[in-house]
């Protein structure tokens, strides 16, 4: 087939109005009568709230409106998956992080709304903060959330791991730990919502990484139909699974609606980092058998995936890992367990690589520890391992299109001189 | 001392949402009687070149030049569901999407030319945004005139489509199952790197890419991922953790949370392994994430092939290496 532009290197069509500074990121954004919002956050990271005192801060100059959950008692909770977290925490009920939003401010200015934050007096009860995963596995440990600690657990199966085990002539164990990472695109989270009254419609000018599934989320959470928000994409900078999740959009919708003006949320850096998702702290722990001449025979794994205070991706995120735990290796006998597990840390959600990037790091240091051990090149020990058509993953999925892991690294090898000009 | 190694890295990422969730893309191509040709979709774009590879689709199949395509704003209130701009997912999803809606538009070109110019469709060429019979080059008629033939009878000159692969839901006592995600995505990834024994600190000298992606779509935009995933994978190994004790962020900011910058970054060398074998646009696969997976343990695999040490948590901080070569040379001497 002779393509004409598939395959060439066309300039990016949104690459002029960057360079430029003509492209129009949200914090850009200005409308006449605009009000700034700003949100006060849990001042606990686990803790009953039992009062809040928001008087002073309303009578500030330029002060317009402070909204606490008492202001929507019908307001539902949110999330990616599993909606599990509130909009606003209200009297008797529980902050789990320090993201949690206890009071939207809404002012004539940035300054006016900082202040007001400053004002609102609150009070809580203390509760054991629970920042390991292994902590709030444990039988005793306070429930963050009323159906347990443990939001999920996934399992893999193939094959007879026992009898795979026996044939390895070599085995290494080892638990791994990775971090938790902070996605980290350049924009904060911002928007901006005008409450069209004639229509009834919520307009918002937000980023996301999947415009519908904000649309619903915001939507449910109001109690009102989907056609009743309407998003509108702003050019994004940067997401890396950070703009999953909902940040700004249901408060500065509630803001718009309170106040019936057009109203603007910015983060601050320190508000992205703390109130919005991260990459899964991940422990996992590995066992993986070889033969002497260089033949995997049996992988196992078990991952704990710290979620944070709530689900977000969590549900999806730590057992993708677990799908990817043996990497692009052929191995019979697999069996894994991966939990998700609740804890009062800023919660984890999507972030490039969505589980399989941890996993990585466990298995790609197994591979090379194993062919150090067994004395093989570690490009060598990939290449005769790896799959090729007709090999299946963890999950049992027989690959016939498109496996060209063995080309990969031939390729590389050659590239890069790699030592010992192995043959492959 | 400083000291040299080489880590190998090879990967593998099974993209789309998968698992049998359901996992789909809807965009909608038109030709007007004036203007651009307008391809909707709510694809979201954050920087990594979405609109540029939808751009190239659609300019291809209707055989005009990419700038006489325009693409819609995504606007829940004007577009329908994209799906996410997640998991890998919108080059395969979107991109075949519009794909399937570029060649709807394209065989309606063919039907109103073949009404128009009294013929059928292999007496008819289409491009470069007119259509004539081959024996008559000079009577054309262009796509937006086709359009207007259109409107006379009371239709558009639009198509839309939607791209909507099965997947299984795993077995969930064992995981397994036929189909668990649509494609997957390799990768192998060799760093270089020098350790400092004195400082601990690591300087990245080299990557080397091989990626396994069908097709690459356009070339450009692929080593720009695969440098850009590099560099956040380089992160993650030797620098950056936010740090949460007893559930409070202790470095909340830049100064306290530090990323790789231009002056850590490498040269970068890469080949596209494009056997055009993926079910996904001319052959592509997906390869957002995949670009950033293998960095990680390519360079822990360099620093244990430079100094003889691994390491098990990450990130491998400077403070981590020289306490690591502390306690070996306490061991050794």
């Amino acid at each position: 087939m002779n393509e004409r532009i598939i395959g060439k290197n066309l300039v990016k069509v949104d690459a002029r109005a960057k360079v430029t500074g003509r492209a129009l990121y949200p914090d850009d954004l200005y409308f006449a009568e605009m009000l700034y919002v700003k949100v006060k956050r849990a001042v606990h990271p686990h803790a009953i709230l039992r009062k809040l005192e928001i008087s002073r801060a309303q009578q500030l100059p330029g002060v317009v409106k402070i909204i606490t959950a008492a202001d929507y008692p019908e307001l539902n909770n949110f999330g990616l998956i599993i909606k599990d977290q509130p909009v606003l925490v209200g009297i008797g009920e529980k902050m789990r992080y320090l993201g949690d939003a206890l009071a939207i401010v809404v002012a004539e200015s940035k300054e006016a709304a900082g202040q007001a934050l400053a004002q609102i007096r609150v009070e809580v009860e203390e509760l054991e903060v629970i920042d390991d995963p292994r902590r709030a596995m444990e039988e005793q440990a306070p429930l963050l959330h009323p159906d347990g600690n443990i939001l999920c657990r996934h399992q893999l199966n193939k094959g007879e791991l026992e009898r795979g085990l026996a044939a390895a002539d070599l085995i290494i164990e080892q638990e791994y730990k990775t971090n938790r990472v902070e996605q980290l695109p350049l924009q904060p989270e911002a928007g901006v919502c005008v409450y069209d009254q004639e229509t009834g419609v919520l307009k918002l000018w937000v980023a996301t990484q999947w415009l519908h599934d904000t649309q619903a989320d915001i939507a449910q959470a109001l109690g009102i139909p989907p056609e009743r928000v309407r998003i509108i994409q702003p050019v994004i900078g940067g997401a890396f699974g950070k703009r999953e999740d909902i940040s700004v959009h249901i408060h500065l919708a509630l803001a718009a609606l309170a106040t019936r003006r057009p109203v603007k949320l910015t983060y601050t850096r320190e508000e992205s980092m703390i109130t919005q998702s991260k990459r899964h702290p991940m422990i996992i722990r590995a066992k993986s058998g070889a033969t002497r001449d260089g033949y995997l025979t049996a992988w196992q794994v078990e991952i704990i995936g710290d979620t944070g205070a709530y689900a977000s991706s969590g549900p999806a995120v730590v057992h993708k890992g677990l799908y990817h735990c043996t990497g692009p290796y052929n191995v019979e006998n697999v069996r894994g367990i991966a939990y998700t597990v609740y804890t009062n840390n800023t919660y984890s959600g999507a972030m490039r690589g969505f589980g399989a990037t941890q996993l990585a790091f466990a298995y790609e240091s197994q591979i090379d520890i194993l062919a150090h051990r067994l004395r093989i090149d570690p490009a060598r020990f990939r290449y005769q391992n790896a799959y090729r058509p007709g090999s299946s993953t963890p999950n049992g999925q027989v690959l016939t299109d498109s496996v060209n892991v063995r080309e990969t690294i031939k390729e590389a090898v050659q590239m890069s001189n790699w030592p010992g000009g192995v043959e492959l | 001392m400083k000291k040299r190694g080489r880590g190998i890295a090879t990967i593998m990422f099974g993209f789309g949402y998968g698992e049998g969730f359901p996992d789909h893309s809807i965009a909608a191509i038109e030709i007007k009687e004036q203007g651009p040709i307008l391809v909707k979709t709510a694809a979201a774009d954050v920087g990594q070149g979405v609109l540029t590879v939808l751009t190239q689709i659609a300019a291809e199949v209707l055989r005009v030049a990419p700038d006489r395509i325009v693409l819609s704003a995504g606007d829940t209130a004007l577009t329908k569901n994209a799906g996410s701009t997640s998991a890998t997912r919108q080059t395969y999803f979107t991109g075949s999407a519009v794909q399937k809606a570029a060649e709807g538009v394209l065989a309606l070109l063919y039907h109103y030319g073949s009404l128009a110019l009294h013929c059928n469709h292999p007496e008819l060429v289409v491009k470069d945004g007119r259509v004539y019979r081959y024996d008559r080059p000079d009577h054309f008629m262009s796509y937006q005139e086709l359009a207007r033939l259109a409107h006379e009878k009371g239709e558009l000159l639009q198509a839309e489509a939607s791209f909507f692969p099965r997947t299984d839901a795993p077995d969930p006592e064992t995981g397994q199952g036929e189909r668990v995600y649509v494609a997957y995505t390799f990768m192998t990834q060799i760093a270089e790197v020098e350790v400092d024994t004195a400082t601990g600190l690591v300087e990245v000298l080299r990557f080397d890419t091989a990626l396994d992606l069908g097709k690459a779509l356009n070339p450009q935009a692929v080593e720009g991922q695969i440098e850009g995933g590099t560099v956040m994978g380089m992160g993650m190994a030797l620098m950056e953790e936010q740090v949460i004790k007893a559930g409070i962020t202790l470095n909340p900011d830049l100064t306290g949370y530090l990323i790789p910058t231009a002056l850590d970054c490498p040269p970068f060398y890469s080949r596209l392994v494009e056997n055009k074998d993926a079910a996904g646009p001319f052959g592509a696969k997906g390869i957002g994430e995949p670009v950033t997976i293998g960095a990680t343990p390519a360079l822990a695999n360099a620093i244990y092939a430079a100094i003889g040490i691994r390491f098990f948590e990450l990130p491998i901080t400077p403070d981590k290496i020289i306490k690591a070569l502390r306690q070996e040379q306490g061991t050794n001497g």
